[in-house]
């Protein structure tokens, strides 16, 4: 017969290792899913600034891996696994992935979020050709040539701090008269002789031969378009949770985010969402860890009275 | 069996080996090759016997990576009887170089 855990953790970031950690640790039967490797958004960071413990901050990935080492220290179990389906809403839930079926008491879903997609013609054709969403992963493309950013909050300033270290010309375009981002990001930025704002502006068109080379941005107070020589464009207006698994099953919320409060206890009884995928008010590294272990705590109390609401 | 980092002079003999011969293209500075990687060294381990599982450091090797038309990394091409016969770029999971490599050969 096939095993049936303890639990189930679908996603290997920060909250999905630190609930293997504390369900290891808490003698559950653990086993986590993950599609790639460990740590999710964190892991394409290589300098995190604001985990507590580390004055010169710390690599994502190697933080990843650590999380993941001292999960599995304690016994979890790793899976690299694509899911393709759940099924929630029985005692024993099942997981349909890449390597077969998995079934568990609980499960604890820690999917992450992914970078928005701004929906705009050309968008999908020069993904990867001029096209990012990550400029820590490909700015390195773009020494000396000339880019365009788009977004105003924290992220997309980080990434036109350091584009401009890189490429020979920034262009930050966003749709407001002012940055969105945390006020520590502003002088910087402002300080960076190659970086341009385009303000009240939004990209319309993405055009080039094969490879992104020109982008039309259309300005929003008086409509008028103007075309702009661009190598790449790094688009940074924000991220949407990968709640896809779980649509029609559990509650999300109108941004798609799944329903749940600090104990992290969705809709359905013995199912558990943790870290950026759960409606909370401040999606960090720290908030994520903090969910991994209440899910634990709440899944203990779920396995010990007969997991209630089923009985 | 893990991966193996290969020059330009080894992907040349591996290029018109028997084995059809998979190459991730990656660099060190790419956040998203290091997170294939452990996904890549699990696809080495399960079908290392049937392929040539290899890694080409672009930084090491520009010309290999210019002459194999790498504009985007990490970029896996899959290579038989001397030709590169399809890529993938930036995969997002382990199951999805699965996918790419059954689809083009028999395993």
């Amino acid at each position: 017969m096939k095993q049936v855990y303890d639990m189930l953790i679908i996603g290997g970031g920060p909250a999905g290792y630190t609930a293997a950690l504390y369900a290891a640790r808490a003698g559950l039967s653990v086993l986590l899913l993950e599609k790639l490797s460990a740590g999710g958004q964190m892991a394409q960071t290589n300098q995190v600034d604001n985990y507590p413990g580390f004055p010169e901050g710390v690599d994502g990935f190697l933080l990843a891996e650590k999380m993941q080492a001292q999960a599995q220290h304690f016994g979890a179990k790793t899976e690299l696994a694509e899911v393709y389906q759940l099924k929630l809403d029985t005692p024993i839930k099942e997981v349909q992935t890449s390597e077969g079926l998995f079934q568990a008491k609980t499960v604890v879903i820690a999917t992450g979020a992914n970078p928005k997609l701004l929906g705009i013609p050309g968008e999908q054709k020069f993904s990867g050709r001029g096209v990012h969403y990550c400029a820590a992963c490909d700015g390195m493309f773009y020494r000396g040539k000339t880019v365009a950013v788009i977004g105003g909050g924290n992220s997309a300033v980080a990434d036109a701090l350091l584009l401009s270290r890189v490429a020979k010309k920034v262009y930050l375009i966003h749709r407001r008269d002012s940055l969105r981002a945390t006020q520590v990001y502003h002088q910087p930025l402002l300080d960076a002789p190659n970086v341009e704002f385009l303000w009240n502006s939004a990209v319309t068109d993405l055009s080039g031969d094969g490879r992104l080379s020109g982008a039309t941005v259309q300005n929003l107070l008086d409509g008028s378009e103007n075309h702009l020589d661009v190598d790449g464009v790094f688009i940074s207006i924000g991220r949407s949770p990968a709640s896809a698994l779980a649509e029609g099953q559990v509650v999300l919320d109108s941004a798609g985010y799944i329903v749940a409060d600090e104990s992290t206890k969705t809709s359905l009884p013995g199912v558990f969402a943790v870290g950026d995928v759960r409606t909370k008010a401040l999606r960090q590294i720290v908030t994520a860890v903090a969910d991994g272990a209440m899910a634990v705590h709440a899944a203990e109390s779920y396995l010990a009275n007969d997991q209630d609401g089923y009985m | 069996m893990a991966a193996i980092e290969i020059n330009k002079e080894q992907f040349q003999e591996y290029l018109h080996a028997d084995k059809p011969l998979l190459v991730d293209f990656w660099a060190p500075w790419c956040g998203y090759c290091r997170r294939i990687g452990p996904a890549y060294e699990k696809i080495a381990e399960t079908y290392g016997h049937q392929i040539v599982v290899a890694k080409v450091n672009i930084d090491d090797e520009p010309l290999l990576a210019n002459q194999e038309q790498i504009e985007v990394i990490p970029t896996l091409v899959l290579y038989q009887g001397g030709q590169a016969i399809d890529e993938v770029i930036a995969p997002e999971s382990k199951a999805a170089i699965v996918e790419f490599l059954k689809k083009n050969l028999n395993l």
